[in-house]
């Protein structure tokens, strides 16, 4: 379980998050929903440690990530894995090299086999062929770069699977694409996934639970559902100015 | 009102300075911690010597060969009348080993290898790579900064070496081909100058500069911010930072040079 309490933070003097409180529940899908600028982004980098807090805490399976050691960090982190807004794919590797990186280091040292095998097995997760594997990311469209970043994400069968905006920059068939593979991987993998987006339309598909950032807090919190019948005014005004962009 | 503003400017600079050289401080520190694990970037480190150093050769032995030739013309044309003409050949094998051949080398691979990592680094910090690195549970500091380091303070050991070869030989050429020596003359001059002292200089300013080329580099390149626009303004910055930290170091080094004679 994640469990995020009074988490602040300023950033360039400007004060981002202002007391956040969440929790993600074992197993569940979660999306942070607001408007851009929010720090949505900025409160998933705290999970994993890309950010400390100025105050409040984060824990992941009871380990206070800004308080953790070393040895505890790594846990954390073999614990998570991180899609990035623009994938963050290393551009100097292969997909295949790529891939590998999302195991822990070391693990494929003389397990060359069981290494190909677990390659071949997440690239079939999103639906890529084996025929991309020498390829470098440059060398792969923005839909494409996505699902290489879902399958390193995915590969080493990490517990909390962490999506940055997946689907901001790409088309909506793209898009489209990407929320239906989450929610598979999700449900293949058994993980729990926090997925912070700023398309509600992606929200809404996606989670079994969602939260909306506003003004720096947790303005609400719900299930689709009852976020669609809530007259929480944060709420109405962000689903009334979201755009439509056709069904997920 | 005035006297704040003027002292506020060098106060930013100095404590940004301060800043940079305590950043600068504990990367080297990990850095040096993440050398005792030479299993875990040994592979890296081979990769990147090659880059550094075979793709450097050529502009490196180019530098060498047109330094050398013009060492060999410049004391012969201001070699008083009377001296012997021996003089040149130890101009140029003084000339090469002790400064010519480790700083130029240098300088060529400031803008050639600094430039790169510093670019590749830079690129890999704003496009979040770097931050992917730590979300996987690896450090960059192994993955990116040591094979760089390690291969850049090993290969510049041959390449300064070689660089001293091509310089020396082609001063020979020169001096043979347009100055009109002998070759006992030449050899005679170069046998008298020449002491190991000399060669171990060079190989401790090789060591030294291969060092703060790539260290600066990676460490210039880690602090990168701003999209593409940063990414070039860290590529430049790495480069000047590099030049000037080879002076820096061959003047703090000069003293080595009097232990060893």
């Amino acid at each position: 379980m994640i469990r995020i309490i009074g988490v602040h933070k300023r950033l360039g003097g400007r004060p981002v998050l202002s007391g956040v409180d969440l929790d993600v529940r074992e197993g569940e899908t979660l999306a942070i929903m607001g408007p851009s600028g929010t720090g949505k982004s900025v409160l998933l980098k705290h999970i994993v440690g890309l950010f400390d807090p100025d105050a409040g805490d984060i824990l992941v399976d009871g380990i206070s990530v800004p308080s953790a050691g070393r040895a505890e960090m790594a846990a954390v982190r073999t614990k998570t894995a991180y899609v990035f807004q623009n994938s963050a794919l290393f551009d100097s590797m292969s997909v295949r090299g790529n891939l590998l990186m999302g195991l822990p280091p070391g693990f494929c040292r003389g397990r060359a086999a069981k290494c190909e095998e677990l390659v071949r097995t997440a690239l079939d997760h999103v639906n890529l062929e084996p025929e991309v594997l020498t390829l470098l990311p440059a060398e792969l469209s923005g839909g494409m770069q996505r699902r290489v970043a879902i399958a390193r994400a995915i590969i080493g069968k990490r517990r909390y699977v962490l999506y940055d905006e997946p689907t901001t920059g790409l088309d909506p068939v793209n898009a489209t694409r990407i929320n239906r593979l989450i929610a598979r991987v999700s449900e293949d993998v058994d993980a729990t996934s926090i997925v912070v987006t700023h398309d509600v339309e992606s929200a809404f598909f996606l989670a079994d639970r969602i939260a909306l950032l506003s003004g720096g807090v947790v303005a609400a919190e719900g299930t689709p559902r009852q976020l669609r019948e809530t007259n929480n005014r944060a709420v109405r005004e962000f689903l009334d100015a979201a755009p439509a962009r056709g069904p997920a | 009102m005035r006297a704040p503003s003027l002292l506020a400017a060098p106060g930013r600079s100095a404590r940004a300075a301060a800043l940079h050289a305590g950043r600068a401080g504990m990367l080297g520190i990990a850095t040096l911690r993440a050398l005792a694990y030479p299993r875990l970037y040994a592979r890296a480190t081979i990769q990147h010597a090659k880059f550094i150093g075979l793709d450097s050769l050529p502009l490196v032995l180019l530098m060498g060969a047109l330094s050398g030739a013009v060492m060999a013309q410049q004391t012969m044309y201001q070699l008083s009348e009377g001296l012997p003409r021996e003089i040149v050949a130890g101009g140029v094998v003084g000339g090469m080993l002790t400064e010519l051949g480790p700083v130029l080398t240098a300088v060529v691979l400031a803008g050639r290898v600094g430039a790169a990592i510093g670019a590749e680094l830079g690129t890999m910090k704003v496009t979040n790579q770097v931050d992917a690195l730590l979300t996987m549970g690896r450090d960059p500091v192994v993955e990116l900064v040591v094979p760089r380091v390690v291969a850049g303070t090993l290969i510049l050991i041959p390449l300064v070496m070689l660089a001293n070869a091509m310089g020396i030989f082609s001063g020979y050429v020169t001096s043979v081909v347009i100055l009109g020596m002998s070759t006992g003359e030449y050899v005679d001059g170069a046998k008298g100058y020449y002491h190991h002292g000399a060669l171990i200089f060079s190989l401790v300013k090789a060591v030294a500069y291969g060092f703060a080329i790539t260290f600066i580099s990676s460490h210039v390149g880690l602090r990168a911010s701003g999209g593409a626009a940063g990414v070039g303004r860290t590529a430049t910055r790495a480069v000047v930072a590099i030049i000037v930290s080879i002076m820096v170091l061959d003047t703090v080094l000069g003293p080595v040079y009097k232990t060893l004679t």
